[in-house]
């Protein structure tokens, strides 16, 4: 409703979409409560936040935040460690899925609306809350790209999720263990909505229009059913995702201020010493009573284990 | 209660390496070792131990329970699957809590890696590669029956005390028959740090 204006340009064909944001908007509220009433991330998302809010720490660093956000949630350099051709899919998806957004839900709630005093041709004009932000010809190269926003969207789209398909019939470390409504149904969604999306320029342009309402109504669908799906499924991670920059903000200001903690035993470091804190103070939380053990790097736990057996169990491990 | 499962005897191993290297080729993790081999007196024994995930039961998985994402699943036959690629962070959480070490981090990929148990092989009834290849029998994949039948009077333990506090698993050790009713140390508390004693 916000900024809609009384719901002034409300296109009704688009009322499931808009029914299917607000029970997005409620199962994200609903998921994300629950999700940071948990121990180990309610811990994690203060600690972020303090940071976040800290003037120190951005005294100390200012350009920090934005390039986290910029190589974490943006450009998610941490995927190419693990493959490029993954980064390079899950960006198709990524910025696919980001246009699709800034084009589906303005539209939804009447945000954006494009007027005409002229009909097709120039003239045309876009506005954002009422107020106009550009002119265009609806027939240059701009009008293009504006009309097919989200065609670009699609086209996006579809190598990438097609690639993850592709995997996770054929890589046998992805299908160890993939559930089919986790893994696969996400996946499967992103096409339908995309072909379907495309399916509805194709038959404008080369059928005249035919078949437009069946594919308006299954583009719809699958639409719908991907937006209330969002919180409960694989899709959550990208509510869950932002939290990451809180944590390396985190960690990143106690390692400016050189709060390193080192193992107990070895003396090599473990992680910052607010980090191990808060580690031990959430194993508490969740009445884990050997917390004090976060304080020896695994190696060493590993090793005093097996002293123990050597000397309590098995003397010489006979 | 204890399944087909894997049963370390430490006494049995000869630090040979060959499960570390068979553990590279799982294909869940290739071309990544998830076990450790430690060699626990260096330099004045050969005592080696072999760690894989111990598949902790009671508290149920600790890895997974400090976990801020909710990345690490345990499965309905109790394997702690290694965390989901989607959601894990790489805040390095269960590398830490793990009370046996377990857990691995690659900070570059921002991504837990762990034993699953050769959940490719073990969710066909297959053994995991580690003990598919130990030549000695110090990694054991089977039921507690079978590694009895093999071994007679062999006794296994499956709870682990850390300080005052104990973890019973789903993978098991072998213990002496006198010491089957008592948890396995797990090396809290510490008594002695590079030759000297640390108890207060």
């Amino acid at each position: 409703m916000l900024g809609s204006r009384l719901l002034e340009n409300f296109d009704s064909a688009l009322l499931p979409y808009a029914v299917a944001a607000v029970f997005l908007a409620f199962g994200v509220a609903y998921r994300y409560m629950v999700w940071v009433s948990a121990p180990g991330a309610r811990r994690l998302f203060n600690q972020g936040w303090r940071s976040f809010f800290s003037v120190a720490n951005f005294r100390k660093a200012p350009t920090a935040l934005p390039r986290m956000i910029a190589t974490y949630l943006g450009f998610q350099k941490f995927l190419g460690a693990r493959s490029h051709a993954r980064w390079a899919a899950h960006q198709l998806i990524f910025w696919g899925c980001v246009l699709a957004a800034l084009i589906t839900f303005p539209l939804t709630w009447g945000w954006f609306t494009f007027t005409s005093g002229t009909g097709s041709g120039p003239g045309y004009e876009m506005r954002i809350w009422g107020f106009k932000i550009i002119g265009f010809d609806s027939l240059d190269v701009l009008g293009w790209l504006m009309f097919h926003g989200l065609d670009i969207a699609a086209v996006l789209v579809i190598p990438g999720a097609s690639y993850f398909l592709w995997r996770r019939m054929k890589d046998r470390g992805a299908i160890t263990g993939q559930r089919f409504a986790y893994d696969l149904v996400p996946l499967i969604a992103l096409i339908v909505i995309s072909v379907t999306g495309l399916l509805l320029t194709f038959s404008s342009v080369f059928l005249h229009g035919g078949g437009y309402e069946f594919l308006a109504v299954l583009h719809m669908v699958s639409v719908v059913f991907t937006l209330i799906y969002i919180p409960f499924g694989k899709f959550f991670h990208i509510v869950q995702r932002p939290a990451a920059v809180g944590m390396q903000l985190f960690k990143y200001t106690a390692r400016q201020d050189r709060e390193v903690f080192a193992c107990r035993r070895c003396e090599e470091p473990i992680d910052t010493g607010p980090y191990v804190d808060n580690l031990r103070a959430t194993m508490r939380d969740l009445s884990l009573g050997f917390d004090e053990w976060a304080e020896y790097c695994p190696r060493c736990k590993r090793v005093l284990r097996g002293s123990a057996y050597l000397s309590q169990v098995k003397k010489g491990f006979k | 209660m204890m399944g087909r499962t894997i049963f370390i005897d430490p006494g049995r191993c000869i630090g040979c390496q060959a499960c570390v290297s068979a553990c590279r080729e799982c294909d869940s993790h290739r071309g990544k070792s998830m076990i450790h081999l430690d060699y626990t007196d260096e330099g004045r024994s050969v005592a080696s131990l072999p760690t894989v995930c111990m598949h902790c039961e009671d508290p149920v998985a600790p890895c997974a329970e400090v976990c801020p994402a909710d990345a690490i699943l345990v499965t309905a036959d109790g394997v702690v699957q290694q965390a989901d690629t989607t959601r894990c962070i790489g805040c390095a959480n269960c590398v830490n809590a793990c009370p046996f070490g377990v857990p691995k981090i690659d900070l570059q990929a921002k991504l837990q890696m762990k034993c699953n148990l050769c959940y490719d092989r073990t969710a066909y009834g297959l053994a995991p590669m580690c003990a598919t290849v130990c030549p000695t029998g110090a990694l054991f994949y089977g039921t507690v029956e079978e590694l009895q039948a093999e071994r007679p009077g062999v006794q296994v333990a499956d709870i682990f005390s850390f300080g005052r506090s104990e973890v019973r698993t789903g993978v098991a050790m072998v213990v002496p028959a006198d010491r089957m009713q008592w948890p396995v140390p797990g090396g809290l508390p510490v008594v002695e740090i590079n030759g000297k004693d640390v108890r207060r």
